[in-house]
């Protein structure tokens, strides 16, 4: 029981962080990013790299990763999405292209065996009978902290308030002479370093392929849609619920079924309530 | 308009001659997948190519198809011809379920219910592999006609059909109709027209071709896998019909035969082959976002007219 | 006798806004009546109220004696009622002649003549019979308008409800576009319902104007008296006072 609670804790925090950065690409800039399982896989390959590699130390590649996975973000929206932002299609498709392109390099450069990547902290805590390691800890940690410097940098810096305007009517916040399209890299820029966090806290722990990226952004997409397109909060409340119900149903009934949670979860939502159970009808 | 049919026909003159002129059964396999691409990117075309209304889902009609056949044929021992009336139907049926909820409303909601529907089958199938076979699907279906060849020519007239009726529907009233739903869903409802009604039905027109296209694939294969249901093979159907030319349903034919023969001449090259693709996509998306064979056809036609 | 249009009670919130307050009024069959009101007053919505886009929270809705209430809006067009938008909403990538050619294939018209037909000589009675073949696209602003206009008269309807036909119109644009409604007001009988700010053609064109403020009805009567009344003029504070 106590098990469920941690591992699904630990999980949902990870998918809060990823739906999160999601959601606010879309929320903000219409921008339905296949890429995102990219960025989330080169953080941990980044990781990887700069350790193994360089030999620079833990917390400097990991820092080191998520700024470079960041700024290819932002490069990612200015060059290749920006002059396909009137279809949602095209940039669907461009970011998918992005997306593939990544995983390829990936394999080229590291081939499809797994990698290793250092745990921050190799100590294994006991509670009352359950073992967990401190690495999804610290993951769990991390990606709380990471949440609430995102809800603090919107709340209360002045890019943070821009970013809520345009996510809230984008013509409106241009009338206020509001730079929307720096505003949308400077959101990408967010969203790619908040799945590189991601990718770099699961990495000691998770397997390290590059076909890594796509569960998860299987799982963000599901999230975002049952918690409302745009809506941060629908996001976390996604998380946990998907977090959870899949850590519950993969003890209790079998790994296969757990998977199924996260779509089926979508499904029902676009048929009964597709602007998502948070989100603000009509977000379109 | 003389000079489109002209052109038709001597297309499928070319593609009938294929098989005469490269005897191997080899190409025959090839020209035939291509030629079920072929009705699966038409079919797209003629409802979201049209209406602007995107499916990322095609697949959900095309594995419903494709099982459609596995089960009647492996399941109920069903003489397989049964499947290409059959393939259809419950193609029509999922466009309905999907359709009627998520039609009605604006935005990418119809979009990503198509994509999560597919995926969802594409689960389920694997989770119940008791009656589905899992991952290894169905195998052990009969082929419709001994004779790949003759099999070939049995594709190739469903999907001279196919485009006979979907660019007739296009080029009617319908088809008026559609392009105006692309063009202003509310204006075209202060037009009197019952949008939600033309959308759904269009659905079903795409889902029952793109389901018979499933069943005629599947007794080609022989077998069936939740592969078909997967979210690629919607995606690789998208840019086959970017490169033919959306909107225009003979466009997306021409990419999809194109893009089926160079993806098997790469064959060799298999790890580029991705590459390859990624990159046409990249191309297209932003130097030729209509197409390459549709607007080289209008090019020409004007040169001759 | 029943008027063709007989609205009651008709109430719309959006969130805490009212956007439409207790709105009631008569149409009889065959009058061309102006709604008057500054932004914001609830008039396009109210517009969207009778034609089905937004539903009414409280109130009824009286068609040549049929209740409209929860009707689609294409269902509503087929009644009888067509209308145009605030800002012209034309099927892009079509051109002109097919952009009418759609109404006209309305369920209520589709057999009344060969549509491409019926869309030629609509367009020849707003003044855009030699712009066919045109790509809406590419069409002035004001063309679009007349478009507008002959899209909503293809259904054939007995009510026409035009929301600021004269809105970004040039001053030498105004006078033929109010002809051109006059002129279809005699010949095909129709009951008009125009949306308009303070204009001079406007004000000749309509024989009876309703004025709305914050949502309510302020005002009913013919143009001369609703320029005295004290209420529409508060109504306008800021603004030069209208003079017709």
């Amino acid at each position: 029981m106590l098990q469920i609670l941690v591992y699904g804790a630990v999980i949902s925090s990870i998918y809060a962080l990823l739906a999160v950065g999601f959601t606010l690409i879309f929320g903000v800039a219409r921008i339905l990013n296949l890429a995102h399982g990219a960025f989330y896989a080169l953080g941990a390959y980044g990781a990887y790299t700069l350790t193994a590699n360089a030999h620079l130390p833990l917390w400097l590649a990991a820092i080191l990763s998520v700024l470079l996975v960041g700024g290819f973000g932002v490069l990612m929206e200015r060059i290749l999405v920006r002059p396909l932002r009137r279809s949602m299609l095209a940039v669907l498709l461009i970011t998918l292209a992005v997306a593939l392109m990544v995983e390829q390099v990936l394999l080229l450069i590291f081939g499809s065996e797994a990698r290793n990547v250092p745990s921050m902290m190799d100590v294994t805590y006991h509670f009352a009978a359950v073992d967990i390691s401190g690495q999804r800890l610290l993951a769990l940690g991390g990606a709380i902290i990471v949440l609430i410097c995102l809800w603090l940098f919107l709340q209360y810096t002045r890019i943070g308030s821009a970013i809520l305007a345009i996510a809230q009517d984008a013509e409106a916040a241009q009338y206020m002479g509001i730079a929307t399209d720096r505003m949308y890299s400077i959101v990408m820029g967010v969203s790619a370093a908040m799945a590189a966090i991601a990718g770099v806290l699961v990495a000691p722990f998770q397997t390290v392929i590059p076909g890594m990226g796509l569960l998860p952004l299987v799982k963000s997409f599901a999230i975002v849609v049952v918690g409302g397109l745009g809506s941060i909060a629908g996001s976390i409340i996604g998380a946990l619920l998907l977090g959870f119900s899949e850590t519950i149903i993969a003890f209790k009934i079998s790994i296969e079924w757990s998977q199924i949670v996260s779509v089926a979860a979508v499904l029902i939502t676009l048929v009964i309530r597709p602007a998502g159970f948070f989100g603000k009808r009509g977000a379109f | 308009m003389k000079i489109d049919w002209l052109a038709a026909v001597l297309a499928l003159a070319a593609l009938a001659a294929i098989p005469l002129v490269f005897t191997s059964s080899y190409i025959i396999g090839v020209m035939t997948v291509a030629v079920c691409y072929g009705m699966w990117a038409a079919s797209w075309d003629f409802m979201s190519g049209l209406t602007g209304r995107d499916n990322f889902g095609h697949s959900l009609f095309i594995g419903a198809g494709a099982y459609t056949a596995g089960f009647l044929n492996v399941e109920f021992g069903a003489n397989p011809w049964w499947s290409l009336p059959a393939a259809p139907v419950i193609a029509v049926l999922f466009s309905l379920l999907m359709g009627f909820p998520t039609l009605r409303l604006r935005g990418p909601y119809f979009a990503l219910a198509m994509l999560s529907a597919a995926t969802v089958m594409q689960n389920l199938t694997i989770i119940f592999s008791v009656y589905t076979g899992g991952q290894d699907g169905l195998n052990g279906l009969f082929p419709i006609l001994d004779s790949t060849l003759a099999y070939y020519y049995l594709t190739l007239a469903f999907l001279a059909a196919s485009a006979v009726l979907l660019k007739a529907l296009a080029n009617s009233s319908w088809g008026v109709i559609l392009r105006a739903i692309r063009g202003d869903e509310a204006a075209c409802q202060a037009a009197g027209i019952n949008v939600t009604f033309y959308k759904i039905v269009s659905l079903a027109i795409s889902a029952a071709i793109a389901g018979l296209g499933g069943a005629l694939y599947a007794h080609y294969q022989l077998q069936v896998g939740p592969d078909l249901f997967a979210v690629v093979l919607s995606i690789n159907i998208i840019i086959m019909v970017y490169v033919g030319g959306i909107g225009s349903i003979y466009g997306p034919i021409a990419g999809a035969i194109f893009l089926n023969v160079l993806t098997e001449t790469l064959r060799g090259l298999s790890e580029y082959r991705l590459w390859v693709y990624t990159l046409v996509l990249m191309l297209i998306l932003f130097f030729l976002p209509q197409g390459i064979m549709a607007p080289l056809w209008q090019r020409l036609r004007a040169r001759l007219a | 006798m029943m008027e063709l249009l007989e609205v009651a009670g008709l109430n719309k919130h959006f969130g805490g806004v009212h956007a439409v307050k207790d709105v009631s009024f008569a149409l009889p069959a065959g009058s061309i009546t102006g709604v008057l009101g500054p932004n914001g007053a609830g008039k396009t919505t109210m517009f969207n109220l009778l034609t089905g886009f937004i539903r009414a929270d409280s109130g009824s809705v009286r068609f040549d004696g049929c209740s409209l209430a929860g009707l689609a809006p294409h269902a509503i067009v087929n009644r009888g009622v067509a209308r145009t938008f605030q800002l012209a909403r034309p099927f892009t990538g079509m051109s002109v002649l097919e952009n009418v050619q759609v109404a006209c294939l309305a369920p209520r018209v589709r057999h009344r003549g060969k549509p491409r037909e019926r869309a030629n000589v609509l367009l020849a009675q707003v003044g855009l019979g030699e712009r066919a073949q045109v790509e809406v696209d590419v069409l002035p602003y004001g063309d679009l308008r007349r478009l507008e206009i002959a899209r909503a008269l293809a259904t054939s309807p007995k009510l026409l409800l035009l929301d600021e036909p004269f809105a970004g119109l040039g001053v030498t644009e105004v006078g033929p576009l109010a002809e051109v409604i006059r002129a279809l007001h005699r010949s095909e009988g129709l009951t008009i319902l125009i949306i308009e700010h303070k204009l001079r053609e406007f004000m000749q064109l309509v024989r009876n104007v309703i004025a709305m403020d914050f949502g309510e009805v302020i005002a009913v009567g013919a143009p001369a008296e609703i320029v005295q009344n004290p209420r529409v003029i508060e109504a306008y504070l800021g603004t030069a006072p209208i003079d017709a």
